[in-house]
């Protein structure tokens, strides 16, 4: 019952403070930016440039090849504007690019002076040959300039490519599952940072404001235990992280992701975050002390990230960082066949962690509570 | 009610105690006064005894537990007034003490009998944020009492206070040590220790260098003097007299004899100077 009064009064107590109302406001702001700002999938097209200063006959001959890999198999005049004036362009639209064959020299060079944009100049020599001149600007990689070089040298590495690419193992990253929308894949970072992390660092603020107003001093005489004020802290951070991730989630994904899962989840993995932050500040008088160590924390916990954005780059190091397990986890819980064994599994992980973490966290705030 | 033996604490985990081979005992209804300046070691020895320190070195018992391995039941025996207020701001004065009266396994007083005991009533629904100090440490001097403590430590428990509210507070203390609870009192306010213990430790440097009643601290180490004021001449004259030394006993007498008095009256040694005699140390 103890427990129950403690817990209460934290809701209650924490309902009156402005950080609450921020949370939730904050969970309202990163919603708003997903519907807003975020598009429902990244446009990954790139934007080609090019002047064929050539013959008619090789231009027809550009212009159908063009054509044949249009979307719709036609092209549209349409006016382009680099550094502050309007050119006249024809536009084709492929699977992979956008391309623009601008009408003059001029609008080439603006194009490649004013706007920064890697062109094209297509124009034929003295000994009738197409010469391709790329204007590049200097921030291309060492790959993409070989890649130019091959492709216009078919002659010489055609059949190497052509071998080389057809040995090449393909492995679909997505197997059973429906992979999801690029405003759904930044969900699962959300979750994670805005939810079970920021557990960390809440306790942390939480039990720092309680050691310099001596509240903890005026609990620690009472025939209440420890544990009881530990966990009813974490039980209310846990309550604002599930409100949180609601917000975020249900105007977004609805009734796809399963919410069992994900309530099971933020408890345990918030439950081994708030455990983790409150083993680091029984060793801390107060926040600036602790700052330190929470900061090495921060930037450890982000480096998942770059593994999610990028699958291709996921060392074995990397997975053993909790947020890059609570990433995947997420990512599972609201995806349509999600891998709800490795969820499952994830949060008994980290619910046995916490439970190590918060024993060891509750014998040193025995020692140091009053400190 | 409390047994100390040689309890010694180090903040630095070395020979450099805080608390240096600290032992005393307390009866049950005593009202013991542990007085010393600041840095002393009061607060280190008050918060060993309530478990807010760790025992490091000695032997322990508060209210027939032994420190060693405190046990929450402990604390239903015992209330504490800390110096510092610390409640919680956002919560009201009646919240404050609703919410503690919950953390016991004990009959709990009313928190509206507390509040107005303590002259808070009209005032329990603001939040004690909202207090002023002397309010907000009112409001922990009664939350202390929330559980009927058999034990009662209490820390400056008039310090900050208008003369009438610290006045209304030490008649609080005498009411429950006349129910039976025992008091350890800290403080460096000579005047309530005075007025309120049955006896006091004097405390300096971690080491207690005495233990005994004001009464017996007077008798023993106060010099009994008369303060006699008389015209002379039409000029008044104030002199001091020993009525232990014979020679000054004597002038007194002829004095008496020999003038108009117009005051005259003993003087005893207050416990600031007698611990000051003792220690060679202030009180501040």
């Amino acid at each position: 019952m103890k427990l129950w009064y403690s817990f209460t009064k934290e809701l209650i107590l924490s309902s009156k403070s402005w950080y609450f109302y921020i949370e939730l406001g904050m969970a309202i702001i990163l919603l708003l930016v997903l519907l807003f700002v975020v598009p429902e999938d990244f446009d990954s097209k790139s934007e080609e440039y090019m002047y064929l200063d050539v013959p008619q006959v090789v231009k027809d001959r550009y212009r159908d090849n063009l054509k044949d890999e249009d979307l719709d198999e036609e092209s549209q005049m349409v006016e382009v504007e680099a550094d502050k004036r309007t050119f006249q362009a024809e536009f084709y639209e492929t699977d992979e690019s956008e391309i623009y064959i601008l009408d003059s020299m001029e609008a080439l060079n603006a194009f490649s002076s004013g706007e920064r944009v890697p062109t094209v100049h297509v124009r034929v020599n003295e000994e009738n040959q197409i010469v391709h001149t790329y204007y590049l600007q200097g921030y291309e990689t060492q790959k993409l300039k070989n890649l130019l070089l091959v492709f216009h040298n078919r002659k010489a590495g055609y059949d190497v490519i052509e071998d080389y690419s057809d040995n090449i193992p393909v492995r679909s990253l997505y197997q059973n599952i429906e992979p999801l929308s690029d405003r759904e894949n930044v969900i699962p970072v959300f979750l994670t940072f805005n939810g079970s992390l920021m557990s960390l660092f809440i306790i942390a603020a939480y039990i720092f404001l309680d050691k310099s107003e001596g509240i903890i001093k005026a609990y620690a005489v009472t025939a209440s235990s420890v544990w009881h004020y530990l966990l009813s802290k974490i039980g209310v951070i846990i309550v604002t992280s599930i409100a949180t991730s609601l917000i975020i989630t249900i105007p977004i994904m609805g009734l796809q992701p399963n919410y069992f899962a994900m309530l099971l989840f933020i408890i345990t993995s918030g439950f081994f975050a708030a455990s983790l932050g409150l083993y680091i500040t029984s060793f801390y008088k107060d926040i600036i002390q602790a700052f330190g160590v929470l900061y090495i924390v921060i930037v450890i916990m982000i480096m998942p990230n770059i593994s999610y954005f990028t699958p291709s780059w996921d060392p074995d190091w990397i997975k053993i960082i909790p947020s890059y397990v609570m990433l995947q986890s997420f990512k599972e819980i609201i995806s349509i066949n999600g891998n709800i064994a490795y969820v499952l599994v994830a949060s008994l992980g980290f619910a046995v962690l916490g439970l190590d973490i918060f024993i060891l966290a509750n014998h040193r705030f025995k020692k140091t509570l009053t400190l | 009610m409390i047994k100390v033996k040689n309890l010694y604490h180090s903040y630095s985990n070395d020979e450099n105690y805080a608390v240096d081979d600290v032992s005393f005992e307390i009866s049950k209804g005593e009202i013991f006064g542990f007085l010393g300046p600041s840095g002393a070691g009061k607060s280190t020895t008050q918060n060993i005894l309530t478990g807010l320190l760790q025992l490091q070195k000695g032997e322990v018992e508060v209210a027939g537990y032994d420190v060693k391995h405190i046990k929450n039941k402990m604390f239903n025996k015992i209330g504490m007034s800390f110096e510092q207020s610390n409640v919680y701001n956002k919560m009201s004065g009646l919240e404050n003490l609703e919410f503690y009266g919950k953390l016991f396994d004990v009959d709990t007083r009313n928190p509206m009998e507390l509040i107005k005991m303590v002259g808070l009533d009209g005032k329990e629904n603001i939040k004690a944020g909202k207090y002023s100090k002397g309010m907000k440490h009112r409001l922990t001097f009664a939350r202390s009492m929330i559980n009927n403590p058999e034990l009662w430590f209490l820390d400056e428990p008039t310090t900050g206070l208008d003369p009438a509210i610290a006045s209304n507070i030490k008649d609080i203390i005498k009411e429950e040590n006349n129910k039976g609870v025992t008091i350890f009192l800290t403080t460096h306010n000579m005047y309530i220790a005075d007025e309120l213990c049955d006896r006091v430790a004097f405390i300096v440097d971690g080491k207690i260098r005495l233990i005994d009643s004001p009464k017996e601290l007077k008798l023993k180490y106060g010099e009994k003097l008369v303060e006699v004021e008389y015209l002379r001449e039409g000029k008044p004259i104030k002199e001091s007299y020993s009525t232990v030394v014979e020679e000054e006993k004597n002038q007194l007498i002829k004095v008496i004899k020999e003038n108009n008095i117009q005051t005259m009256h003993t003087k005893e040694a207050t416990l600031e100077e007698i611990f000051i005699k003792v220690t060679g140390r202030g009180l501040v």
